[in-house]
């Protein structure tokens, strides 16, 4: 799976979360941060990343949900390497 | 104590009513003698393992809401979407239904309140509403997904304290409106709708706070329902509109019902200054507990010493009304009636049982049926106790045991006290009263504004 593949899936997770502005989904990339650049509350990070769970069909370690950062690219990197674990 | 020559009115009511689109469609329908009582189709699914599936339910359609469903808990309601445009997404990502109803309510009542943004953000504006339950509905997906799926904690979300938590609609009241006076839930089961609105007067009587939003909620939950249903206290055999007998010879049970009540109040003297127009002037509160050690039989003597403690605070006590916690269980409202009219005589004034036509909504029972009493001031009118079609001829079983100090005259001798129909009169003033498990009493008189 490319990685803008992945981006573009981790946009449709965040198109059914309700508190994200649909209108700062328009220009997304690997560098937006969840936080500062949608505006998002903190809170929200781990809905993200349960739901990206459930999208990709792969489940996360709970020590890298610890140390995720809050750019599109931290949960990109996590989904390869959850991916690539669970191939392995 | 409370500050002398303060007073405290209330200025605005809202809230959640079960087939009722707003407030006036409540209002219509009760005083024209209507029902709310369904049967309830969720309840229903499950015949075989419930006894009543009677209730005076609310859907999220019914409150222009609707719930969003992940794929992988297809009944774990994740947020909702408002639409009618009342309460942003970030307030109802953090809500559970009743606390989106408690915010409605809140934004409805302010909006009657006529208070500015200034005066509702200001210091001296408190936030006193709960439920009686706890966050049924999220909890039990939220703790499924886990203990019988197996799932991360993660995977309900990180809204399941906030959703679920004692105080969840004060909190998500407080953050929508943004006041910055108190922000705290009292709890006391099927009172605990007018004991928030009681712990509310108090804080402005005492001189701590100006304004208050205050009331009670109960989301609508099948999980509350089962609750009861399991303790064989709910209604069972009559058609929907007539399961709700409150002093009917032939009642068996309350109708569990759901609901959202919330007012305004303010201090008096700020309140007619700028003009506001008073609903009512809450005259006293008073609350006790039976202290007799028993979590659920009602106690005459508790609800005696209730009475005095209410009667002590408003010298001439007489009210046109008295609006009673009156379930439909079997013993409870016999011992209700007798200790009112032990209190107040036999003479002078109606009783009115609204959960004749609405059921029980737990801890929303004290604050709707608060706002029935207001509706019943301004109208001037008293409601009909429906359903109350026989009362018993006979005394009661408690009534012929040794140590009984009440009435015995048996429930048939009061029944002009107790209309059928609605009843229009001058109303000025009313006395609301309601009860709970363990043995928590509470009385408010209010008056009309003269």
């Amino acid at each position: 799976m490319e990685r803008q593949e992945i981006v573009d899936e981790i946009i449709e997770v965040l198109r059914t979360v309700r508190t994200v502005d649909p209108s700062r989904l328009e220009n997304v990339t690997e560098e937006t941060d969840f936080l500062t650049d949608m505006n998002m509350p903190s809170t929200e990070l781990i809905n993200i990343a349960a739901k990206v769970e459930q999208k990709f069909d792969v489940e996360f370690e709970d020590d890298d949900i610890d140390s995720l950062g809050s750019t599109v690219k931290d949960v990109v990197d996590l989904i390869i390497k959850a991916k690539a674990r669970g191939v392995s | 104590m409370g500050v002398p020559g303060r007073k405290v009115a209330v200025v605005g009511m809202g809230g959640v009513f079960p087939g009722c689109e707003n407030l006036g469609a409540f209002n219509e329908k009760m005083f024209t003698g209507k029902s709310l009582i369904r049967e309830w189709p969720a309840a229903a699914v499950y015949h075989k393992q419930i006894r009543s599936v009677v209730s005076g339910y609310i859907t999220e359609e019914e409150s222009g809401l609707e719930a969003i469903y992940p794929t992988s808990l297809s009944d774990y309601p994740e947020t909702y979407i408002d639409h009618r445009g009342r309460v942003p997404d970030i307030n109802l990502s953090t809500a559970d239904l009743g606390s989106i109803w408690a915010m409605t309510g809140s934004l409805e009542s302010i909006k009657m309140a006529g208070w500015t943004n200034a005066e509702t953000e200001s210091e001296q504006t408190g936030v006193v509403v709960a439920s009686g339950g706890g966050g049924n509905v999220i909890s039990r997906h939220a703790w499924h997904a886990f203990f019988e799926m197996g799932k991360k904690s993660r995977i309900a979300g990180s809204h399941t304290v906030d959703r679920t938590m004692s105080y969840r609609e004060a909190a998500n009241i407080s953050c929508l409106i943004k006041n910055k006076g108190v922000c705290e839930s009292i709890i006391s089961a099927c009172a605990t709708g007018l004991g928030n609105i009681g712990y509310a007067y108090r804080l402005i009587k005492f001189g701590l706070q100006d304004r208050v939003i205050a009331g009670g909620v109960e989301g609508t939950a099948l999980e509350t329902f089962i609750g009861f249903d399991a303790m064989q206290v709910l209604s069972k055999g009559f058609s929907p509109a007539e399961s709700s007998r409150p002093f009917d010879l032939h009642r068996n049970g309350f109708v569990c019902s759901f609901g959202a009540g919330i007012v305004a109040l303010e201090e008096y003297e700020m309140a007619k200054a700028r003009g506001a127009k008073i609903y009512a002037v809450i005259d006293e509160y008073f609350n006790n507990s039976d202290g007799d050690g028993n979590m659920f039989y009602p106690s005459y003597e508790g609800q005696r010493r209730l009475w005095k403690g209410l009667v002590n605070g408003v010298p001439g006590i007489k009210p046109d009304v008295v609006k009673v916690h009156g379930t439909a269980t079997p013993v409870g409202d016999i011992i209700e009636l007798i200790s009112v009219a032990d209190t107040l005589g036999d003479e002078g004034y109606h009783i009115s049982a609204p959960k004749s036509q609405f059921g029980h909504m737990l801890g929303a029972a004290g604050s709707v049926e608060f706002i029935a009493a207001l509706l019943m001031l301004e109208n001037q009118q008293v409601l009909p106790c429906i359903n109350s079609d026989t009362l018993n001829p006979e005394l009661e079983g408690f009534q012929m045991k040794e140590g009984w100090k009440g009435s015995m005259k048996p429930a048939e001798a009061y029944r002009h006290l107790i209309p059928q129909e609605t009843v229009t009169k001058e109303i000025n003033q009313i006395v609301c009263l309601n009860y709970g498990f363990g043995g928590t009493n509470s009385a408010m008189a209010i008056s009309k504004d003269n």
